[in-house]
């Protein structure tokens, strides 16, 4: 059933996905938006003043920009009386953006939203540790050489500590610098790494080394065919390099062709160097990226003569215990469903966020387990089988990597275009979210 | 009347506040009525109780934007202009000699007469409005600050800076005038009012009273340059400076730096003052003033029409354009378009190509950050209004695309129907091309009266004109908003008919094929080219002007003329000749000049003669001949082109055209006004010479031009 407040996807696109310190490690996360924002308006040819809102997910919160989404929107060329805002769900971030917009316009508040994410995970800082800091404070506020010589003196004291630290690697010392990418994948209530969340799941749900590594091969064949089939250039706009503009970045640095099972067979575990199965090869790398997707309530995309990709159905997000976060995506997805009316039987394309293989399998033995669902969900049997044959068709983030707040976006734009290609009627997008929660999207084909 | 309405004294207190506001004009100006009301105004003020003097205006934007220009354009002799003079100067001495203290509150441009009126305040305060500027502008018209400009001005910022006010001419915003002195204090302009009334108040209290002029130099730098042997420096150093940029050709700042010179250290203000009236009157009834102030009025005219005479036509505003082709001249407009906060999107064939575009623009506005005209902030703004593409995206939101692609008729015509599918129906596509037929790529439209050209100078970011060509089918509201979009961009537009390279083109072939001529009758390139620079004022002698342009293309367009305008039109055997031997000018760094690794011209390529089988150069002409060649050339094509094929409407045109697309020089007022100054009669005279002397039939006298001589007619 149509309805003028139906809320669709017009188009969507993203800006190549590099591997952490490549190619677009220099690019401010605000530009990355911006590139990603400026093709999708240019793609559109949308007239920049009927955008009521510009809402983009971010976690890595750059210093120098804090509401980011307000810069990304100003320097996209959208009017300065535009509103924009940025959002924080960790992994679903730019999930948030997206349901946060589909809400809106769906109760009629607004009509056109741009919604999406952006990160630069090179770029997160490395901060001072608490010691230092307290040092540094102290001179800022010290009055005159006599409270400041005392102070640097200490200082350098504290610099030797940490150099000692560095040259241990002793990351747990209170000296050795704060690196923010890493805490980030800490999680701070159970102070866990997340690849150590992937163990956990991993043992609970007998997923083997060897399947976790055939799975990742799979991702990166997946996406090496998409890529060579020309599928990513519907969806990836090329970002300039400034300040010489001589190299132009419109392919992802990610997915390996090259990839074989012994290579990775032969990495060793990470997080559990005696029974650990997780590596870095079978997880998802740390990445650079911005996505971007343009709402519109299908009364005012009539109106202005677009066709769009797909209709939003119902999202969700749910929680669960913060050292299993992985298994999110089963969490979430009955809900989505449930609130969309549907059966999985119903869903003919799945992204399901590929942090971990160990991850994405387990999500797929927990929805097809009765007593899983019955004890875990409350459900009366198991949800039912997520066929791999439908699942990440052109590859997932083990290839492509997961810009943490991009991803959410990014999986719904390559839903709904490969949706379109297939003529698939629904599809869901799905992901897991660092502190224990879990997002889905349900979407139904326009065309 | 009106005049006495002007004026207003608001009291507040024991302080008077002089509201300036002429009624029934735009702006506050200082024309004679004006003056003699405020010489009313000040004895009036003299004999007041009040004591203290704020002086205000109540303009929006403008303080006192200098003298009545029109009234100096009126004035021939030097009666008159020291009549206008000494008045001037007596009033402000008035000002100068009031008993009460005197603040000048400056909000809005303060120039020439207005600026030399804050100067002869005791104190200035000024507004930190982007409208306040402040300065005098008076060398730039050929004339130099009469009303105690050049003698107050050193004793309150100190000789140097002076001496940089006042020989380039320009204005500064209230953030320079403060540090080198020129305003005490700079405040938001909300608080102007209030915080000069505080500040008079203060004085009052503190009794510190009138402020001595005299200027007492700081620091050791100062003292040194301040001392008699440090001026010597200063004055040399800033004659150098002028003679380097006017090579002569214009007295008014080296007559102002005379004055300076003069009447620096002075006691006697009178004399100081009766300096710089005499010198005044010396360079105001020159030739070289009135051209000046020619070119002015020319460029305000410009800032008043609408690109079409006749009727009312409303422009659409711009707010977004396409450039199609990244190449130098589409970097270039990308770059004027931006500055200008206009957004762009770029469209070429490669990335690579639009790359070189977006580093074209990103390379001059570093320029001007390392000059810190912009901050960092304010680069990445307007380059974040650059987009690239290799399709139409984008294209249906654009009000008018630039087509800057490749010089083809049949791929501009296809391009431009391709395009124009592309867009709204009521967007506008505008040809930069400089040798085709606007009319005829039109046919490629299917709405052709949304087509014209727009013809940018290379290059785009220093060359002020573009010429806005009217294709057959053109239609007015076309023409207004490629107009108004060239003025938005910082441009002068001068609308043309279509018509064989336009207008500025069409002249300047037959000077620059003149030049080959000359060549091959044995003059040399520098020779004939310092003639033009040193000795006639062009930017560039032709020579250098036609490597810059690149000497395929000269040849290129010459075989166009040729086939266009017949038998009139020769071209001399070396242009062909230097196409084989693979001169292309700068772009190849190969022409008449060698050029360095970064494309700098040096000296001139000896091989050129040997590649043209020339032997050693007898210079057998003088450099007039050399010259009137060239120029007479070109004026005899022009009394072609205007009044026989009404490429343009009036003499206006043609003169605003050639000094802002060419350089021609200023100080002659363009070439129809020099024409006129020389007379029809003898430029016709030289020519018939010349076509017999030289065999050159190409130089014979065209009918419009004879039928002027013959009727004693003038181009003005």
């Amino acid at each position: 059933m149509k309805s003028p407040r139906d809320v669709v996807i017009v188009d969507g696109y993203r800006t190549p996905f590099t591997k952490a310190g490549t190619k677009l490690k220099k690019v401010h996360p605000a530009d990355l938006g911006k590139a990603a924002l400026k093709e999708l308006l240019a793609k559109t040819n949308i007239d920049v003043k009927l955008i009521d809102e510009v809402i983009i997910g971010n976690t890595g919160n750059p210093v120098d920009t804090v509401n980011i989404s307000r810069v990304v929107a100003l320097s996209s060329g959208l009017p300065i009386q535009t509103s924009a805002y940025t959002v924080h769900r960790n992994c679903a971030s730019a999930l948030e953006s997206i349901s946060q917009g589909f809400e809106k316009i769906r109760s009629g508040t607004m009509d056109v939203i741009v919604a999406g994410g952006t990160e630069n995970m090179t770029q997160m800082p490395t901060l001072l540790p608490p010691k230092i800091q307290d040092i540094f404070n102290k001179l800022f506020a010290a009055k005159g050489p006599g409270q400041a010589i005392p102070l640097l003196g200490s200082l350098f004291k504290a610099e030797m500590k940490q150099i000692k630290a560095l040259l241990l690697g002793n990351m747990k010392d209170e000296y050795f610098p704060v690196i923010s990418v890493l805490k980030g994948l800490t999680d701070p209530f159970v102070g866990i790494n997340m690849g150590q969340t992937a163990e956990i799941i991993a043992k609970e749900w007998n997923v083997t080394r060897l399947e976790q590594d055939q799975y990742a091969l799979k991702s990166h064949q997946k996406a090496s065919a998409a890529i060579k089939a020309g599928k990513m250039k519907e969806e990836i706009v090329p970002v300039p390099l400034g300040p010489d503009y001589k190299e132009i970045i419109s392919e992802d640095i990610g997915p390996r062709e090259s990839q074989t099972l012994e290579a990775l067979q032969k990495l060793k575990p990470f997080f559990d160097k005696q029974t650990g199965t997780i590596t870095p090869g079978n997880s998802c790398p740390i990445t650079d990226g911005a996505a971007m997707v343009l709402l519109m309530s299908r009364e005012k995309a009539e109106a202005l003569g677009y066709k769009p990709y797909a209709r939003i159905l119902s999202y969700a997000f749910a929680g669960l215990e913060p050292e299993r976060m992985g298994l999110g995506p089963a969490y979430s997805t009955p809900l989505a469903l449930k609130r969309a009316k549907m059966d999985l039987k119903q869903i003919g394309l799945v992204e399901l966020n590929e942090a971990f293989a160990a991850q994405v399998m387990s999500c797929q033995k927990a929805l097809n387990s009765d007593e899983f669902c019955r004890t875990k969900l409350g459900l009366p049997g198991k949800v039912g089988e997520l066929s791999t044959e439908i699942l990440n068709v052109n590859g997932g983030a083990i290839a492509y990597g997961h810009p943490v707040g991009a991803t959410g976006t990014r999986l719904v734009l390559t839903l709904m275009k490969e949706m379109r290609r297939r003529n698939t009627q629904f599809g869901l997008a799905t992901l897991c979210i660092g502190g224990g929660q879990g997002g889905s999207i349900i979407i139904e084909n326009e065309a | 009347m009106s005049i006495n309405e002007s004026f207003k004294i608001v009291p507040q207190g024991d302080i008077a506040i002089l509201e300036i506001d002429l009624i029934g004009e735009k702006v506050n100006k200082l024309s004679s009525p004006v003056m003699a009301r405020l010489k009313e105004v000040l004895e009036e003020l003299k004999k007041s109780s009040y004591k203290a003097l704020i002086i205000v205006s109540k303009k929006p934007k403008i303080f006192i934007a200098g003298a009545d220009i029109e009234e100096i354009k009126t004035m021939t002799s030097k009666e008159q202009f020291n009549k206008a003079v000494e008045g001037g100067q007596s009033i402000l001495n008035q000002l100068e000699d009031l008993p009460q203290i005197t603040i000048a509150a400056v909000n809005g441009a303060c120039a020439g007469g207005g600026c030399e009126l804050i100067l002869a305040c005791d104190y200035r305060i000024a507004s930190d409005d982007s409208s306040t500027r402040i300065g005098l502008p008076e060398t730039q018209l050929g004339i130099l600050p009469g009303f105690g400009g050049c003698v107050r001005l050193p004793r309150v910022v100190g000789l140097q800076a002076a001496l940089d006010v006042i020989l380039a001419g320009k204005l500064l915003n209230s953030k320079k005038a403060q540090k080198i002195g020129l305003v005490d204090r700079v405040v938001h302009p909300n608080l102007l009012l209030s915080e000069s009334l505080k500040w008079a108040q203060e004085i009052l209290k503190e009794g510190k009273g009138k402020r001595r002029k005299t200027f007492k130099p700081v620091g050791l730098m100062n003292v040194v340059l301040e001392g008699p042997i440090g001026r010597g420096i200063v004055f040399s150093k800033a004659r150098e400076g002028v003679m380097k940029v006017t090579h002569g050709h214009y007295p008014a700042p080296l007559k102002a730096l005379e004055v300076v010179k003069r009447t620096y250290g002075m006691s006697d203000r009178e004399n100081a003052l009766k300096i710089e009236r005499e010198s005044f009157c010396e360079v105001a009834v020159t030739d070289i003033s009135k051209n000046l102030i020619h070119v002015f009025f020319l460029t305000e005219m410009v800032k008043k029409q609408s690109g079409v005479r006749g009727v009312e036509v409303k422009p659409t505003e711009v707010k977004s354009i396409g450039i199609l082709g990244a190449g130098t001249m589409g970097g270039g407009i990308a770059y004027v378009a931006a500055d200008k906060g206009i957004s762009v999107r770029m469209k070429d064939l490669s990335w690579d190509a639009l790359g070189k575009g977006l580093k074209h623009a990103q390379d001059l506005w570093s320029k001007l950050l390392k000059k810190k005209v912009i901050d960092s902030y304010q680069l990445k703004q307007k380059m974040d209004l650059i987009s690239i593409g290799l399709d139409y995206s984008g294209f249906k939101t654009m009000d008018v695309v630039i087509e800057a692609i490749v010089e083809d008729m049949s791929i501009k015509q296809k391009v431009t129907g391709e395009t124009a599918g592309q867009m709204r129906p009521d967007a506008i596509i505008a040809t930069n091309t400089s040798s085709l037929s606007v009319t005829e790529i039109s046919k490629g439209h299917p709405r052709p009266e949304f087509f014209a050209g727009m013809h940018f100078f290379n290059p785009v970011n220093k060359m002020p004109l573009v010429e806005v060509i009217r294709g057959e089918k053109t239609s007015d509201a076309t023409i207004a908003t490629i107009f108004e979009l060239c003025k938005k961009m910082g441009k002068m537009p001068v609308v043309v008919k279509d018509g064989p390279g336009f207008l500025v083109n069409r002249l300047l072939l037959p000077y620059m094929s003149e030049a080959a001529f000359l060549l091959q009758e044995g003059m040399s390139v520098e020779v004939v080219d310092k003639a033009y620079v040193k000795e006639f004022g062009m930017p560039m002698g032709p020579f250098e002007l036609m490597d810059e342009v690149g000497l395929d293309v000269c040849l290129k367009v010459l075989k166009i003329f040729k086939k266009s305008f017949g038998e009139r039109i020769e071209i001399s055997p070396l242009m062909d000749k230097l196409a084989t031997t693979g001169r292309m000018g700068k772009k190849n760094s190969k022409g008449f000049y060698s050029y360095d690794a970064k494309g700098k011209r040096l000296d001139v390529d000896p091989t050129v003669y040997i590649d043209l089988g020339l032997s050693t150069s007898t210079n057998p002409y003088t450099t007039k001949e050399c010259i009137e060649r060239g120029i007479f050339a070109m004026i005899n094509e022009c009394s072609l082109a205007m009044i026989q094929d009404h490429i343009v409407e009036s003499p206006n045109e043609v003169d605003l055209a050639m000094i802002m697309g060419t350089g021609f020089p200023p100080f002659r007022g363009g070439l129809l006004k020099y024409a006129d100054s020389i007379g029809v009669t003898q430029v016709v005279d030289q020519l018939e010479l010349y076509a017999a002397q030289r065999k050159a039939p190409r130089l014979k006298p065209a009918a419009p031009l004879i039928s002027m001589a013959k009727s004693q007619k003038k181009f003005y």
